[in-house]
């Protein structure tokens, strides 16, 4: 009963505050809610018995994505910040589709339901995780630090002043 | 004990709420943002799926989706910050020539 309690609470915190994020103006009111909206993810996470996901999903988002975000919106200032418009009827078409697929969803996840798996919610624990990760999927492991010595340095060589010239 | 169905609606409601802001925002940050959201929606079906399931390999799969994320993030940062070098906007209307 009551982890369905603490669910709920934090679904409701993320669904909330996410879309509190795409509505406000102002991107850096975005960002605060984009922080606010990953941290109730965390605590999903927690909730799920995902423990060391959700202090990677901490770690990694709230502490270096959002400051990316933060630190990127201080470096190009925006004061030019432009009304967005549209026109009504691609609005209501574009609001739609991701609507009517939420609806569609849910009417197929609950109306038909899911099969039932292994009896019991245990939690997996730290090291049937890390065994599993350095063992079955030694490679993809591997080859995640090749894409991000890559990102590292595409990145330095994109964002770099004077790399036009 | 939590249904796995409430956890697969909440990882839909914020996939579909990510895919909103894409289509329907026109500031670059916003969008990259609501791409962040999309991910997440995926975390947290992996997540629900690999304790409904019994298996690891939703967890794994979620460090590797947050790696990717890391990844997206720092080059999109990176060509937003060369493209605004140059042009000095990041509203999607004005952005629409292939050569700089």
């Amino acid at each position: 009963m009551i982890p369905m309690i603490v669910f709920t609470f934090f679904a409701a915190l993320t669904v909330v505050c996410s879309l509190l994020m795409i509505l406000q103006k102002n991107p850096m009111h975005s960002v605060l809610y984009l922080a606010f909206t990953v941290l109730a993810i965390a605590g999903v996470f927690f909730t799920l018995q995902a423990d060391f996901v959700g202090a990677i999903q901490l770690l990694v988002y709230a502490g270096g994505i959002v400051v990316l975000y933060l630190f990127v919106i201080i470096i190009i200032n925006l004061n030019q910040m432009k009304a967005e418009r549209r026109k009504l009827f691609p609005t209501l078409f574009l609001v739609a589709v991701p609507v009517l697929a939420l609806v569609e969803l849910c009417y197929v996840i609950f109306g038909r339901g899911i099969e039932h798996g292994p009896e019991g919610q245990v939690a997996i624990t730290l090291p049937q995780l890390s065994g599993e990760l350095l063992t079955t999927y030694l490679i993809p492991f591997e080859i995640s630090s090749i894409l991000l010595l890559a990102v590292l340095v595409g990145a330095i060589i994109i964002a770099r002043p004077g790399a036009r010239s | 004990m939590i249904r796995i169905e409430a956890i697969v609606a909440l990882g839909c409601a914020v996939f579909c709420i990510g895919l909103l802001g894409v289509l329907v925002r026109k500031n670059l940050m916003v969008i990259l943002m609501s791409l962040e959201l999309l991910l997440n929606g995926v975390n947290i079906l992996l997540i629900g799926f690999g304790l409904h399931l019994q298996s690891v390999a939703g967890q794994i799969f979620v460090l590797f989706v947050v790696m990717m994320a890391v990844a997206e993030a720092a080059v999109g940062f990176a060509l937003i910050l060369a493209y605004c070098r140059h042009r000095e906007t990041y509203n999607l209307d004005e952005i629409n020539d292939l050569k700089g």
